[in-house]
């Protein structure tokens, strides 16, 4: 037994020590890389405790770049796409999971296999489209691509979710005369809630970190999303690092502050809300 | 192959199982999704087949109907293999990655530790970035002449001299899938996490008493009960994993000689660099068509019974 | 004498219509400071001529070639679009760049294009595309590296790979030559080819004359140094490389200008920056030139009262006073395309070009002898555009560089690859 728990331990550590060389460490030297000396950051000899401290890169693009417009174009187009995706996920997964109709099944499948058409197929045809429906250079373009992309992995989790609802609860609210709708909305919707919370910042994640598409469909800059705005600031044959770092950050930034406040909420509703 | 009767989940054993076929008001509840992903997958779609036939070069401009004559050019071409090739050795490589590093991290957040719980909330870093910053990040990180790893790895004595990482195709390709399972391995463990705390604890403390050791019940108790989280996984993560665009395309633009040009890669070049916006139609089909048919396969001989 | 004829057009315009016309201006300048200063130079416009309305919208390098085109395809297209000579025989291929000759011989008259500039435009008995603003590549280096080397900045071939050798020492690669598929590539190696003299692609009847011993010769060379350059330069781009130079890890590289970053990231000690003509072929002497080029806006509209709007505006730029500060958007990198340009005090009294005069001018002069690949004494064709989008001098020079080919195999498979890109 004593043996064993050793073999854990060390396991347990190399993991550990492996999880965050890999996963935390890229964060930490990017971070600190954004506030040292352009000199440092090209420097040859790599430091990993910064020498010098700067603000000037963050200053530079927070006052003389359009980076507020494009966060606010991020927020809209991604809350928007997160709402959307929501409703019409949880609508179909409510319908697959508890209402069995003739081709659920297929219809189950066909969803998760709309993932077999490459974003880059659709694009031009997409494109063309949108032109002829007059839907380029708006956030909606993008919102209904952001939720193709979105939602069919967001019922598949949804169904999961619903599946812990026991089936007692349901049955006694229709004897007491309850319609459908009153189900759904008071007893099914708040039992999964946290379950819907982290599909919901799947859905925001997918649509904040979009870039083809983002790229192609809009063409003002007063419409562009954070992850295009910021390629765009990087001149063609000179790349500032330091700019270009300060960017990164503060295009991570937002989702980050949103994860202080709700990420527990995404990995306990999907860790404890046993996907299944 | 209806199942009528619905999956009871160990929690909700001896419920009242009054589940009935509701053909209407099932269709009801999907049809909104349903027709939007219809309507923005099969419209593009057609008009890609269409294009397809004929023989237009620039979009936009007009071509001659030629029929399937770009689909038999191009199964000859060894431009379209070399892509298939790499587009498999991408999906492998990602696939042993991505389960390497996700059963790592879910596993390991499976136990309890101090700063768990930390741990377990920010893993997902490196998934909720933007793509753009993931380049970023990566790029200045294996820089040969200025990036933190190589001058760790000399540091150290691994190596001699500052590496490229990107100039030779095999560690191009290699430096690639791993980035690209650094951005999903996060995400695909938490799935994975969910999975593991779904499955019924007494059955690891009945394994104890049989005298199992960890390793074992690893393969005996865990593994099988994820199947039907590994079966949407593989599903999703395989065709998610195919259709990787932005991070290849952003690097290393396909090369060196390329040997990171996967499918979505050649589409994208033959449309918007080579301008034979049919042949690019051509391939799309063909990819769409082989990418279905990988699904149909998988669903068939993976899909989980659901019947208790 | 013009401002009456301006004064006409005016009147004409608000009696034919009392709309106001709106130019659409796409570029990919998207670095903020670059943006500013077009916003400046459009306000500037606008309040003068309150009948046109021009905007600008900022695209990305990475995406424009998938962009326009599909903006032309679904009736989108903004009304003038800047571009890179690679770029613009698409767009008249596809019936979307109207032809400019009538304008750019005005524009000539009054401010004189350098003669090379006019060559990366015409073609199919037009001009395409009004030239805006001249790039051409030299070779940088630091003074005293040479001096503590012992040895004098490289003329010829030989010079330079004694050089790229002798600066070759701990941590420090003697010279920064890029090894990807990318258009930074294209333009060095094809730097090599001008100054061996294998500056043609084409020949006169369209067809391909890359296979030659002049061009081996450049792949040669090429590979030759490439031995000590960085060893990620197989996936530079010019950031990549500005950035080893800025930093001291590459003694030399060609560039378009270091400038900007060597002044904020190196120090920016004006009198140890060096710069030259890229070494010439030994023998080759007369051959001296580089690859340079010249970006230019496209009309895109056949709608007349938008085109002359367009014009206007495109004139506007090129006036002296506005043209320094136009192109001034990013200090030390655009270099004036016109005589009258390159005299305009607006240029010359930037700080930067202030501080590298002598750089500047250097620059300047080595653009004026710069010629493109594919656009070279009126053996152009439109099919350029396949080999240059494709990157196919880059994806030659991989077949020695990276699967390890003789420059004489890769440069025969490169023709035939170029040969089917083309057909």
């Amino acid at each position: 037994m004593i043996k064993e728990n050793n073999i854990k331990f060390i396991f347990l550590s190399l993991s550990l020590l492996l999880i965050i060389l890999i996963f935390f460490f890229p964060f930490f030297w990017i971070i600190t890389s954004s506030f040292k000396s352009p000199e440092e950051i090209i420097a040859t000899s790599t430091t990993i405790i910064p020498r010098s401290f700067t603000l000037e890169h963050y200053n530079k693009i927070l006052f003389n770049s359009d980076f507020f417009i494009y966060l606010k174009n991020s927020l809209i187009v991604s809350f928007s796409s997160m709402i959307i995706s929501i409703i019409l996920s949880v609508s179909a997964a409510y319908g697959l999971h508890k209402l069995k109709f003739y081709g659920n099944k297929f219809v189950e499948y066909s969803l998760l296999v709309t993932y077999a058409f490459p974003g880059v197929i659709l694009l031009v045809p997409i494109y063309l489209l949108f032109a002829k429906v007059n839907l380029l250079n708006s956030y909606f373009a993008l919102i209904i691509v952001n939720v193709l992309f979105a939602t069919p992995f967001a019922v598949w989790m949804l169904k999961a979710f619903f599946k812990l609802i026991p089936n007692e609860i349901e049955e006694a609210a229709y004897i007491d005369g309850a319609s459908r709708y009153i189900v759904i909305s008071r007893i099914i919707i708040p039992l999964a809630a946290p379950g819907i919370a982290s599909v919901s910042i799947f859905c925001f994640i997918i649509s904040w970190t979009e870039y083809l598409f983002a790229s192609i469909l809009i063409s003002g800059d007063n419409l562009k999303t954070l992850p295009v705005g910021l390629a765009g600031i990087v001149g063609q044959y000179q790349i500032d690092w330091g700019f270009l770092l300060s960017g990164a950050v503060l295009a991570s930034l937002p989702v980050i502050l949103l994860f202080v406040f709700i990420g527990k909420y995404f990995v306990s509703g999907l860790t404890e809300g046993a996907v299944k | 192959m209806n199942k009528l009767k619905s999956f009871q989940h160990p929690y909700t054993r001896g419920a009242v199982n009054s589940v009935k076929k509701n053909n209407i008001e099932g269709w009801l509840f999907v049809s909104p999704l349903v027709i939007w992903i219809c309507l923005i997958i099969l419209v593009p779609i057609y008009i890609a087949f269409e294009l397809s036939l004929f023989n237009v070069k620039i979009i936009g401009t007009s071509g001659k109907f030629v029929g399937i004559d770009n689909y038999i050019k191009l199964l000859g071409k060894s431009k379209f293999l070399n892509a298939s090739l790499n587009s498999l050795y991408w999906i492998i490589g990602n696939a042993i990655c991505q389960t390497f590093f996700a059963f790592t991290i879910a596993l390991t957040i499976n136990y309890k530790f101090p700063g768990k719980k930390i741990m377990a909330n920010w893993i997902i870093l490196s998934f909720i970035i933007p793509t753009v910053v993931v380049v970023v990040i990566w790029k200045l990180m294996l820089s040969s002449s200025s990036g933190v790893i190589n001058s760790v790895l000399i540091d150290i004595g691994l190596f001699d001299e500052a590496t490229g990482f990107f100039s030779s195709p095999n560690k191009a390709f290699i430096s690639l899938v791993l980035i690209n399972s650094w951005r999903w391995s996060p995400f695909l463990a938490l799935i994975i996490l969910s999975g593991l705390n779904s499955i019924n604890r007494e059955m690891y403390d009945a394994s104890k008493v049989d005298g199992a050791n960890f390793i074992q019940q690893f393969f005996f108790i865990t593994f099988p009960n994820l199947k039907s989280v590994l079966f949407v996984l593989g599903l999703v993560g395989t065709l998610l994993s195919f259709n990787i665009f932005d991070i290849i395309w952003l690097i290393t633009k396909g090369g060196p000689s390329s040997a990171t040009t996967t499918l979505p890669l050649l589409i994208y070049e033959t449309a918007f660099t080579k301008f034979r916006i049919s042949q690019a139609a051509t391939l799309s089909i063909i990819t769409s068509f082989l990418l279905l048919l990988f699904s149909i396969i998988f669903i068939k001989l993976m899909a989980p019974k659901e019947d208790d | 004498m013009n401002k009456i004829l301006l004064f006409f057009i005016t009147i004409l315009f608000s009696l034919n219509a009392y709309a106001v016309t709106n130019v659409t201006f796409w570029h990919m300048e998207g670095v903020p400071h670059r943006v500013d200063r077009i916003q400046t130079l459009i306000d500037e416009f606008n309040s003068a001529n309150p009948d046109i309305n021009v905007t600008q919208e900022v695209q990305n390098w990475g995406e424009i070639y998938a962009k326009a085109p599909a903006s032309v395809a679904a009736g989108t297209a903004p009304e003038i679009l800047v571009g890179i000579p690679d770029f613009t025989p698409i767009l008249a291929d596809m019936g979307a760049a109207q032809p400019v000759e009538d304008f750019v011989a005005e524009l000539d008259s009054k401010y004189g294009f350098y003669q090379k500039a006019l060559d990366q435009y015409t073609y199919n008995g037009h001009t395409w595309a009004v030239p805006l603003w001249n790039m051409g590549l030299s070779l940088w280096y630091r003074k005293s590296d040479f001096e503590a080397a012992g040895i004098e900045p490289p003329k010829t071939w030989s010079d330079l790979k004694k050089a790229a050798k002798a600066l070759t020492k701990d941590g420090v690669y003697g010279i920064g030559l890029p090894g990807n598929k990318q258009l930074y590539t294209d333009q060095t190696i094809y730097s090599f080819m001008v100054n061996s003299g294998a500056e043609e692609i084409y020949n006169s009847d369209g067809t391909l004359r890359f296979d030659n011993p002049q061009t081996v010769a450049a792949y040669d060379v090429y590979k030759e140094l490439y031995q000590y350059s960085a060893p990620d330069a197989a996936n530079w781009t010019w950031g990549e490389a500005e950035a080893c130079f800025a930093s001291k890890g590459c003694a030399m590289i060609l560039q378009f200008t270091v400038i900007s970053t060597y002044d904020s990231q190196a120090g920016g000690d004006a009198s140890d920056l060096g710069v030259i003509q890229i070494p010439y072929a030994n023998g080759k002497a007369h051959r001296a030139g580089t690859v340079s080029y010249v970006n230019s806006a496209m009309i895109m509209t056949a709608d007349e009262a938008k085109m002359e709007a367009s014009k206007k505006f495109l004139s506007f730029l090129m006036e002296p006073g506005n043209y320094g500060r136009f192109i001034n958007m990013e200090p030390g990198l655009f270099l004036p395309i016109t005589e009258a340009g390159s005299q305009d005090s607006t240029y010359w009294d930037d700080p930067v070009v202030v501080k590298y005069k002598s750089q500047v001018e250097t620059m300047l002069d080595n653009s004026t002898r710069g010629s493109l690949f594919g656009f070279t004494n009126g053996n152009t064709f439109t099919s350029i555009s396949s080999i240059s989008a494709q990157n196919l001098l880059a994806q030659t020079l991989q077949l020695t560089l990276i699967d390890g080919k003789s420059a004489k195999d890769a440069v025969s498979e490169g023709m035939e690859i170029m040969t089917e890109a083309i057909e």
